[in-house]
């Protein structure tokens, strides 16, 4: 019996001891049992650590050039969010117009994140197939007016990205020199400069006119509205409390962009892009582009612009962008979208994508050096919607082939208004 | 067939009488049809165009359809394989316009007819006619008959492979008859080969009329319906309203006119198969 009794004392003590050493020997991580534990913190810290992968479509118009400085902006994002991959692919917003209202009627998008008209946005957005922006961006910290496109009975269904400004004629400053040339002061200079670049040998017109998308010919027509009828005739025109043939309007086509067409001044329409070689290369002295030219040309440094004499308006078109209801990873979108609209902006401004910023956190220093002088020009005018993105639908359509047959017939001037008329959205 | 043609055609039908979920009877088809979109009777037929989508789609069929079906039966005939060598070769390229996509088709339209970089506007500046060495897409007046020519280049090869295998498929004996018994060469194509040739021209003619009733892709390309809507053709007007305009009621409209005008045609053919 004291055998047993000391064999029991002996196999509790054992256990005890094996209890105490155990617990304390856990905490050092020594024993099996202590590494199972370790193990299963571990993959614990992993899980919370490495997040979901996710990607992101995004659909945009740029492609080339100006695709390169917008993926710019993209990887900036995806280096500051490693959990999400960007998918990019261009579509054409005319494209877009055909695919977008059949997918979102069936509750589905093509992409997370859609670049698109100002007036689309907004049209889908009242329908209820978008995100709103209210409590993402903050309206005030942007140019103002430049939410209006997108905005409805109080809610934001669009953010704005960088955006384009059409502020006048480009010419190389290498080719005025050779010929002696210089940017006009008043009205008649131009109609003179006109005159004397018609007479330079091997010059096909002196203003070259873009083509085959339509909205070239409107920019260089909204310059002429707004240096002969002023921002506030171009936002009447807008909201339709102005016809085109009022005759305020018609005076401006008629006594100022009609005589330059008639006197050749103008070139035919021709392909928009294929243009921009042709002037360069000197078979047309000016151009009137937007402000993305300055990504398109050789030599940047090249390149001179004057607005129409007495000119204090300029169009400024935003892109905007939307995040459709549809998109499976709702979060995640929205941040991109907030980031393409905020510090998105600083990045793409700083690149050669030839745009300014809309949102006004970002500073002159932000910008790519040869477009610094441009946004200190547009800093210093009043920037107005652009008139055929701002009414949309079918009319943007009429109004650029009107313009185009303008162009080749000026003598129907008075049809081409009948018709913007007659088309225009009834109230 | 139910969910992918017969209700697609009765949606649509239905939606043609309805404007922003309300019923309006035939309010539609008035406005749609009776819009210069349409027909522009203040311009058709004496002043230059733009003449309205449904003239445009009519002359287009009234210069497309019988130049490419001659077209077609012409160069048939020159290039049957026993008389011309590599005719294959020729049939193959005069072909290549029906392979390549449309809107290709469309891109080369465009530029055939471009001054500086076109081969038409070239020859007539060479010829001397100035009046035509222009942009041909760029002007009322010539943009349809771009768009058109352009085409005649894409569909003649279909009409010159039908044409070539109905001739293949013609009796070496009929000819051989035709000769013994003194005729000329006008003779026997007008009495033997024309006759024999009638189930193919059949199936040519309707072919090419739907072609030319739903024609999009080459003048969405070439001109957009342009300058001023003088290209503009049915089926792009149905999109411009679709697309542009989000009225789907008016597109409706315009597509129960595109689905009427095709049917006979179709019908047309299916009788005559008969």
């Amino acid at each position: 019996m004291p055998q047993r009794k000391m064999l029991g004392i002996l196999l509790l003590g054992i256990f005890v001891f094996s209890v105490v050493a155990s617990g304390c020997i856990s905490q050092t991580s020594q024993s099996p049992t202590a590494t199972t534990i370790t193990k299963t913190e571990t993959k614990v810290q992993t899980e919370t650590k490495v997040q979901e992968q996710i990607t992101l479509k995004v659909i945009g118009p740029w492609s080339g050039k100006e695709l390169d400085a917008f993926m710019k902006v993209i990887e900036a994002f995806e280096a500051q969010h490693p959990n999400i991959k960007i998918e990019y692919k261009t579509y054409r917003a005319e494209d877009l117009a055909t695919i977008l209202p059949l997918q979102f009627e069936s509750g589905d998008t093509p992409a997370d994140v859609i670049f698109m008209w100002g007036w689309f946005i907004k049209k889908m957005g009242e329908k209820g197939h978008l995100m709103t922006f209210n409590d993402v961006i903050n309206p005030d910290e942007y140019i103002p007016g430049v939410l209006d496109a997108v905005m409805s009975n109080g809610k934001i269904y669009g953010a704005p990205f960088t955006a384009a400004a059409k502020p006048g004629f480009w010419y190389r400053k290498s080719f005025f020199k050779k010929y002696g040339l210089k940017p006009p002061q008043t009205w008649d200079e131009f109609v003179s400069l006109l005159a004397k670049i018609k007479e330079i040998p091997g010059i096909k017109a002196p203003i070259v006119s873009g083509d085959s998308v339509g909205w070239p010919l409107s920019d260089v027509t909204e310059h002429f509205i707004l240096t002969f009828g002023g921002a506030d005739l171009q936002l009447k025109l807008i909201k339709g409390d102005v016809k085109f043939e009022d005759p305020q309007v018609r005076d401006i086509f008629a006594n100022k962009l009609v005589p330059l067409l008639k006197a050749g001044y103008f070139s035919e329409p021709v392909e928009w892009t294929s243009a921009v070689t042709a002037w360069w290369k000197g078979d047309y002295a000016l151009y009137f582009m937007g402000t993305w030219i300055t990504g398109m040309v050789d030599d940047p440094n090249d390149l001179g612009m004057f607005s129409l004499p007495g000119c204090k308006a300029m169009v400024l078109a935003p892109d905007y962008l939307m995040v459709p209801k549809y998109t499976a990873h709702p979060k995640e979108a929205m941040e991109l979208a907030k980031f393409l609209a905020t510090e998105g902006q600083r990045v793409h401004v700083g690149t050669n994508s030839g745009k300014l910023a809309t949102w006004k956190k970002v500073t002159l220093d932000d910008y790519w050096p040869p477009m610094r002088d441009v946004a200190k020009i547009v800093s210093n005018v009043q920037a107005v919607p652009d008139l055929d993105d701002s009414v949309g639908g079918e009319w943007q359509k009429t109004f650029w082939d009107q313009l185009k047959l303008l162009w080749v017939q000026p003598d129907r001037l008075d049809d081409v208004l009948k018709t913007l008329d007659e088309k225009f959205p009834k109230k | 067939m139910i969910p992918f043609v017969i209700y697609p055609v009765f949606k649509t039908i239905y939606l043609s009488f309805f404007l922003n979920d309300k019923f309006v009877g035939l309010e539609n088809y008035k406005h749609v049809l009776l819009s210069p979109d349409i027909i522009n009777v203040e311009r058709f037929p004496t002043k230059s165009p733009p003449w309205g989508s449904l003239v445009n789609n009519a002359i287009f069929i009234l210069i497309h359809l019988p130049i490419t079906l001659f077209l077609g039966l012409g160069l048939a005939l020159l290039l049957r394989k026993e008389e011309v060598k590599g005719s294959s070769i020729i049939k193959s390229i005069i072909f290549l316009g029906m392979v390549i996509p449309m809107i290709v088709g469309g891109l080369i339209t465009r530029f055939l007819f471009e001054q500086g970089a076109g081969v038409v506007p070239s020859i007539f500046g060479a010829l001397g006619i100035k009046s035509l060495d222009i942009t041909w897409t760029a002007y009322p007046q010539t943009a349809l008959f771009a768009v058109i020519l352009g085409s005649i280049w894409i569909w003649t090869g279909f009409s010159m492979l039908m044409y070539s295998a109905g001739l293949a498929s013609i009796p070496r004996d009929y000819y051989e008859a035709a000769l013994i018994d003194g005729a000329s060469r006008f003779q026997i194509f007008r009495h033997v080969t024309w006759p024999l040739l009638k189930p193919i021209t059949t199936v040519v003619v309707a072919m090419t009329l739907l072609w030319d009733l739903k024609i999009f892709d080459v003048v969405y390309v070439a001109t957009g319906g342009g300058p001023g809507g003088a290209s503009m053709v049915l089926a792009l007007q149905m999109w411009d309203y679709f697309a542009r305009e989000l009225n789907y009621n008016y597109a409706a409209v315009v597509a129960v006119l595109l689905t009427a005008l095709t049917l006979v045609p179709a019908t047309w053919l299916l009788k005559r198969r008969e």
